[in-house]
């Protein structure tokens, strides 16, 4: 009896030894990858958070070309926000086609897309995730958290409150891109914990006045513009987001505000940068050194590498007969021409028109999945204005000009028309600065006679054709939709109907309503 | 820990009912069992006096201690044998003798079957399990050993890729996750591989190829949940147990078999010839017609081949009265019937058993290993041969490799697949051991409790190289240059087990008790470093030396785990009459956090075997029915390591972000769920096992519902939320609904060298439909909807979609609108798209929301069918497979059968659906594509012929693999992967193998 107790107890002892072996210890951290508990014990990372927070502009993931990408649900090429962004804004306009057959794609073209488009939802969810960034980053820098850390030091301390301001400019930026595209949209900022329930849908006014309110808060203490802080968000380049966001002021709140874009036109007029003599340098690879672009989203052939950004641009563009080592790339995408309003807009004499590729290109669209059909425009190239190819046949290192001094010359001419204050002459002497420039001599120059707000909307469609600003101006300007502007293709047919006005806003995600129940869809969808 | 405590005290509970010492007039019975026909010991009767009992031991040997004495019935009880009784009377003091044979009845139910933590006689078994053992696997070139089971076991999908040992899947009554593991465990003697599910590491190929198929002995299928629970965690899958092959003989005995074997397509894809090519170019391409060459180049045959293939085993194996040990090596060489497709195996295999310190220490070695070397057909061969231009030569004296290509390097122009084949390389090597120390001991004070302690380990190191140099034609269009990529992966997987169980009778409680309780500790350590090579400066060192590179990349990831668990299991049989089982499992993970590591999957399982009731008896001569129904929740843990942590991201040197004079690399926190948790699959199964006439047919019919909650589910968040749009955490629910059927006839029985004929049959039907995904948006819940199954043809283009209220992956498409003669409409300009497709929203456009869900890559009914014929000398088995229900999309039709594609800089060959449709541009989300799949296959087809040579037997065989496939699906192959997208998938072979065994 006694050895039975002895060899239970034996048994008893051995079996729980064996359990115990690690039993209660299940935390297995990882090793070669950071985590949120780590990763600023290297106080390096607040510079590499921040540069993501750019990077998020300019590629679509954390390994380049394509790989870890950024946001789901679409090809990681066509996730990139530039290219989403330049699609959004200049493919439903009177601008630009894309030949491609991409399910979603031929709707951008053509005003006729579907609450789950592709390229709508990723758009979407491209800003929220700068915005989302851009909250955690301010989220873990705050004094409290630099000071939890005890490993920041003073000169750290202050570029942190640096990179805080231009973290609040990446926002503001995005949020301008959603309630332009998307109207009505969630408000989150640093004050809302991640995870968080679904946010409450805010009113575009909301937005408007929380960026407005951003950008005049952090404009002093953004970097100052130079050489040194190419690249990144400075001064200016906030004055000129508030130049942008109150000429729309009208579009966004109901209220305009022309003279809040003028004044913030001029202070970005009064800043260090010039008209560049050189009218194609600024799209092509050395564009860098450009003295007319205030705020830049960077690319490079071997250190920032996207499939889209101005890689897309420069292939896309390309095609028919073209050379494509003339544009510095190995190869044609053949998918971007002109629709020919926008080509047409050009007068005999005006050299922006100069790198158009015409030999076997139709004016007219009869397929839009031709690429003969419609003027080609390489308008962004990958070889330096000395004609020295970029560093990477397929990565180019064409940065994008997002803004530059040539649209706040336009947004003085054309706040000064609508009554924001100024003087003709000025507005005059701007938009002769530009015609001069693109003719080469005055012959191009205009009269106060012909300064127009007709005159400026194609002014802005010729000098800006292809960066991004097309359907902002035509939805400010009533013609996006409706009948009072027709172009090819508008609507879906080659010579172009009136659309439905609820396409001056792209639907909000089909899933992002499921997601979150408080959104209300966009009237019409 | 405290309730490892627990299973341990209750099963010293249950000791404590067992014999005392009995203070009174008692003496003993000892005896032998043994059967009657063979006279080998019967292992595990059930012998009682009264009400004491024990079970045989493995010599079949028995011993009642302290029986009162006095005259009483002694009965000895095995399932499948009729039950003997003797009228004994015990003297106090005395032992009495008594030996007894039984009779066997019904030999089948008394098959010893594995389960988890232990075994089972098949006629008492409460759960759905299947055991298929090496008379019945399919034979053949059989490179893989999940393919031995393959349309074998109702309810259980075996999916291949038709490469030589290539990946597979195993779905064991339809998929229960969707971005967790959907793959069964697999458990190798007691050993689980993997991390939960799937097989483990390799370098690309099927991972359980590390097994030789020729040493395992039995492959176990656990389908329902009471059956697969003891595996809690891992278990929401199913479990599949394989047994290796040990010694049974006395003296030493060498096995050797050889094999030879040839392959050949069965199909290729149904593209243009150079003919119908050049006038598709003349018609709706002429500008490209100046680049028509006059050959005519068949480029599928050309990157084509009938292969050959050889298998060597040579086993030896021995035993004693306390031990029998095997030993086997093998090597397989087999090449794929597309070039440069190889796979190559040498293997070793060990068991070793051996009884000491009286019989009661039984410790047993297994180890199992092997290196594969595989050689895999450049990325780009297949789908380029589809591609080319069959008028153009292969061929280019003028090119710097010696192959034509098209002019220019434009970017669009398809590869000339036999430069890829000639000049780029991919190839993998994998070195894996599994081994296994495992001790049982048998309680001396109590000869039916025996304490295990097992020790595993799983060791595995996986070789890539792909080399495609600068020089190929793919490199110079995409300016990549060159590329040279290798990784070398690694993984250690340790386990140590401990339980204890309890088998046998327990005094004043009728019946016979099966109780198991322990401990698992698991953990995995697996190393992924890669490194990629692009823009080489030279392609002179080919894939063995790294060349300096524009760009190079060096990733390093670690993968750790862990995985702690108890277990208990209960199962009570009274007289063979009524079955009760009960287990609980206790599992914590390290893939969850602390608040949420810890899971609880009980299971409850009961049946009654009313051919035990006097009413049933003698009926319709039934010999056997049970009927069973069985509740369990298992769990899933087969997803990504640290889901839980606030990771960030490095940027690699190409994503860096220009500030200034400097370019900054970046950190990226990604998105992340700190409360992710299991995913939860609860199962119900009922079910009824049946035998007629002595067991000579015999069958099972099961219903079952499996509902899978908190599924752990890559699904998009609320913007702003979360740090991206998509996050994996725990949302939704799925649910499988199935029937299972199967039925085994010895249809007919001749007498010795006379016919006979064993015919299996088995049935299942699973329907699988995501339920939920976000449950708060109830009204909307329609519109819900994920894209998945992403195809070539554009960029970015998904078929499929999950969407509540459909089966997961169902293809998602526009509805085309067919003409009077049955084909797609096709239209150009103004007013095209409605005239093709259906406005399913009626806004007079087709855009994606014009897109519905149809159709589904899932079979809806699975049915196979086994024979196996012996007369005379001579054996034939045949096995045959049919599918019904399940659809695939046709992706090279759907990328390559539009006129657009000659249209291109350099022109494509169609696919000649083309000439059926006539679209000029494509149409890739058109119903159209998605073709029925159903099948009716011969898989296999066996004649062998055995005689004795030198007084051992000798066996001569042929088999034929892949006989023949009855299809109405026009691409390759109907069983086109688990997801049915057909995009240049590896042609299926048909493959006749010879060979002769021999033993010495």
């Amino acid at each position: 009896m006694s050895s039975r107790i002895r060899a239970a107890v034996a048994l008893v002892a051995i079996m729980s030894g064996a359990a115990s072996i690690g039993c209660t210890d299940l935390t297995v951290e990882p090793k070669s990858t950071v985590t949120g508990a780590n990763v600023f014990n290297d106080p390096s990372a607040y510079r590499g958070f921040l540069a993501k927070l750019y990077a998020g502009l300019a590629v679509s993931g954390q390994q380049g070309a394509a790989g870890r990408p950024d946001i789901d649900g679409i090809d990681e090429g066509f996730s990139q926000y530039l290219r989403l962004y330049w699609e959004a804004q200049e493919l439903p306009s009177d601008e630009a086609v894309i030949g491609w057959n991409d399910v979603g794609l031929p709707e951008m073209n053509t005003q006729t897309w579907a609450v789950t488009n592709t390229f709508v939802v990723a758009m979407y969810y491209r800003i929220f995730f700068q915005v989302g960034l851009a909250n955690e980053f301010l989220r873990q820098t705050t004094d409290a958290m630099l000071d939890a850390r005890g490993n920041v030091s003073s000169t750290l301390r202050a570029e942190i409150a640096t990179y805080r301001a231009e973290a609040r400019f990446l926002r503001a930026l995005s949020y301008w891109h959603g309630i332009d595209l998307f109207g009505d949209i969630p408000l989150l900022t640093e004050d809302d914990p991640l995870g968080s329930t679904p946010p409450p849908q805010a009113t575009r006014a909301e937005i408007y006045n929380f960026i407005v309110a951003e950008l005049l808060d952090i404009a002093d203490e953004l970097p100052a513009p130079g050489a040194n802080s190419y690249g990144r968000a400075t001064g200016p380049a906030a004055q000129m987001l508030l130049a942008k966001l109150y000429l729309n002021a009208g579009i966004y709140t109901g209220t305009p505000n022309y003279s809040g874009a003028l004044t913030a036109a001029q202070a970005v007029i009064a800043g260090p940068y010039t008209l560049d003599g050189n009218f194609q340098r600024m799209f092509k690879a050395d564009n860098n050194t450009s003295p007319e672009i205030i705020f830049a989203i960077p690319q490079d052939g071997l250190k920032t590498q996207t499939w889209g950004g101005v890689t897309f641009l420069v292939h896309a563009s390309c095609g028919g007969s073209m050379n494509n080592s003339l544009y510095g790339i190995d190869g044609c995408w053949w998918g971007l021409r002109l629709k020919p309003q926008a080509y047409q807009r050009y007068a005999t004499g005006d050299n922006r028109t100069s790198f158009f590729y015409t030999t076997g290109q139709n004016v007219a669209i009869a397929s839009i999945s031709n690429f003969n059909d419609g003027i080609a425009a390489p308008k962004f190239q990958n070889r330096t204005s000395t004609g020295t190819p970029g560093s990477h046949p397929t990565h180019v290192d064409t940065d994008f000009p997002m803004f530059r001094l040539a649209d706040a010359y336009l947004i003085y001419a054309e706040a000064h028309l609508r009554g924001g204050g100024g003087t003709a002459a000025q507005a005059l002497t701007y938009v002769n600065a530009l015609r001069q420039r693109a003719y080469g001599n005055t012959s191009g120059n205009i009269t106060s006679g012909q300064l127009t707000l007709d005159f400026v909307l194609d002014e802005r469609g010729r000098e800006l054709l292809w960066e991004a600003h097309r359907r902002t101006d035509l939805v400010r300007y009533g013609r996006f939709t409706g009948g009072t502007y027709i172009w090819s293709w508008k609507g879906g047919t080659q010579v172009g109907v009136a659309t439905d006005a609820k396409y001056n806003l792209y639907p909000l995600p089909a899933n992002e309503l499921i997601a979150n129940p408080n959104l209300k869809q966009n009237p019409g969808y | 820990m405290r309730s490892s405590l627990y299973f341990v005290g209750a099963l010293f509970a249950v000791s404590a009912f067992v014999p005392l010492q009995s203070q009174g007039q008692t003496g003993s019975i000892r005896g032998r069992v043994t059967d009657q026909a063979s006279g080998q010991p019967l292992e595990g009767v059930t012998v009682s006096f009264g009400s004491r009992g024990t079970l045989t031991r493995q010599d079949g040997t028995y011993l009642l201690r302290d029986v009162s004495a006095g005259r009483d019935t002694l009965r000895f009880r095995l399932i499948g044998f009729a039950t003997a009784t003797r009228s004994v009377s015990v003297v106090a003091g005395q032992t009495a003798t008594y030996d007894v044979a039984l009779t066997a009845q019904a030999l089948n139910l008394t098959a010893v079957v594995v389960t988890g933590y232990g075994e089972q006689r098949a006629g008492s078994i409460t759960g759905a399990v299947s055991q298929v053992t090496a008379e019945t696997f399919n034979t053949g070139r059989v490179v893989s050993p999940e393919l031995l089971i393959q349309g074998k076991v109702a309810g259980v999908q075996v999916v291949d890729n038709n490469e030589p040992g290539g990946g597979l899947s195993l779905r064991i009554r339809g998929p229960t996750s969707v971005n967790a593991s959907s793959d069964p465990l697999i458990v190798i003697d007691g050993v689980p591989v993997g991390t939960g599910s799937g097989g483990g590491l390799s370098a690309g190929r099927n991972p359980l190829n590390f097994l030789n198929p020729n040493d395992v002995e039995s492959i176990t299928v656990l389908r329902d949940a009471y059956a697969a629970a003891i595996y809690g965690a891992n278990a929401a899958n199913g479990v599949v147990l394989i047994t290796t092959k040990a010694g049974g003989i006395t003296k030493p005995q060498f096995e050797y078999s050889v094999s030879t074997s040839m392959s050949s397509i069965t199909k290729r894809p149904d593209m243009l010839n150079a003919e119908q090519f050049r006038t598709a170019v003349q018609t709706y391409a002429p500008q490209n017609v100046s680049q028509l060459g006059t050959a005519n180049t068949d480029w599928y045959d050309l990157i084509g081949r009938t292969a050959y293939g050889q298998d060597h085993n040579l086993s030896v194996s021995g035993a004693s009265n306390t031990m029998n040990w095997r030993l086997s090596t093998g090597y397989l060489k087999q090449d794929g019937v597309i070039r440069g497709t190889t796979a190559e195996r040498l293997s070793i295999g060990l068991n070793f058993q051996q009884l000491l310190f009286n019989d009661r220490l039984d410790v047993r070695a297994i180890q199992k290993g092997s290196r594969a070397v595989d050689q895999f057909t450049p990325g780009g061969v297949i789908s380029n041969a589809a591609q080319m231009g069959p008028t153009q030569p292969t061929t280019d004296p003028t090119s710097p490799t010696g192959y034509y290509d098209w002019p220019g390097n434009k970017l669009t122009s398809p590869d000339n697949p036999l430069a890829i084949l000639d000049l780029a390389t991919d190839k993998g090597t994998t070195f894996r051991s599994v081994g296994s120390l495992q001790t049982a001991y048998r309680m001396p004070f109590l000869n039916a409790l025996r304490g295990h302690v097992n020790l595993n380990y799983d060791v595995a190191r996986a070789d890539r190289q792909t080399f495609t140099p600068s020089a190929l034609h793919s490199q110079k269009k995409t300016g990549q240059g060159g590329s040279d990529y290798r990784a070398n992966q690694s993984q250690t997987n340790t386990s140590l087990e401990t339980f204890m169980d309890y088998s046998g009778p327990v005094t004043y409680v009728p019946g016979t008790f099966d109780v198991t309780a322990g401990y698992s500790y698991a953990q995995s350590h697996a190393e992924y470093p890669w490194y990629l090579a692009t823009g080489l400066s030279t392609d002179l060192l080919g894939g063995n030396g790294v060349a300096s590179a524009r760009t190079t990349q060096n990733v390093q990831d670690i993968q750790e785990s862990r995985l702690v668990s108890f277990f208990g299991r209960v199962n009570y049989n009274y007289n063979d009459r009524f079955l009760l089982g009960a287990s609980v499992r206790r599992d914590g993970s390290s893939r969850f956090g602390p608040t949420n590591a810890w899971g609880t999957f009980p299971a409850f399982s009961v049946g009654w075997r009313l051919s035990e009731e006097p009413f049933m008896r003698d009926l319709w001569s039934l010999s056997d029915l049970k009927v069973r129904a069985s509740w369990a929740r298992t769990g899933n843990q087969a997803f990504a390591n640290y889901a839980y942590f606030a990771n960030y991201v490095l940027g690699d040197a190409q994503t860096q972000a220009q500030f200034g004079n400097e370019y900054v690399a970046t950190f990226r926190p990604s998105a992340y769920d700190p409360k992710i948790r299991w995913e939860e699959t609860s199962s119900t199964d009922i079910g009824a096992d049946f035998g007629f006439m002595n067991q000579r047919i015999t069958g099972s019919i099961d219903w079952y519902t499996k509902k899978t909650e908190d599924l752990i589910f890559r699904v998009p968040v609320a913007a702003g939320t979360n740090l991206s749009n998509f996050l994996t955490t725990n949302i939704g629910s799925m649910r499988n609904n199935g029937l299972e059927f199967t039925l085994s006839a010895g249809v007919l029985r001749g007498p010795r060298n006379g016919l006979s004929w064993t015919a299996d049959f088995t049935a299942a039907s699973n329907t699988n439909e995501l339920e939920a995904i976000n449950p708060v948006f109830g009204a909307n819940v329609q519109r819900q909807l994920i894209l998945t199954g992403l195809v070539a043809g554009g960029v970015g283009t998904y078929i499929q979609v999950l969407q509540p209220g459909q089966p997961i992956n169902s293809f998602y498409v526009y509805q085309h609108r067919r003409a009077a003669d049955g084909r797609p409409v096709f239209a150009e300009g103004a007013g095209a798209d409605t005239a093709m497709y259906v406005d399913q929203n009626g806004d007079h456009k087709i855009n994606q929301d014009d897109r519905v869900p149809y159709k589904q890559p899932a079979p809806k009914l699975m049915l196979g069918h086994s024979s196996y014929f012996t007369y005379g000398n001579f054996d034939l088995s045949a096995t045959l497979r049919a599918y019904y229900g399940n659809y695939v999309y046709n992706n090279v039709a759907s990328n390559l059968g539009t006129y657009a594609e000659v249209g291109r800089d350099s022109p494509y060959n169609l696919h000649a659906s083309v000439l059926e449709t006539g679209f000029k541009t494509p149409q890739y989300l058109s119903d159209y594509y998605v073709e029925d799949a159903s099948f009716v296959r011969m898989d296999n087809i066996t004649l062998g012929y055995s005689l004795m040579f030198r007084g051992q037997p000798l066996r001569l065989f042929g088999t034929l693999q892949n006989a023949f496939t009855l299809t109405d699906y026009t691409g390759v192959d109907p069983t086109a992967g688990l997801n049915g997208l057909d995009n240049n998938i590896y042609p299926r072979s048909r493959t006749f193998t010879a060979g002769l065994s021999v033993r010495f």
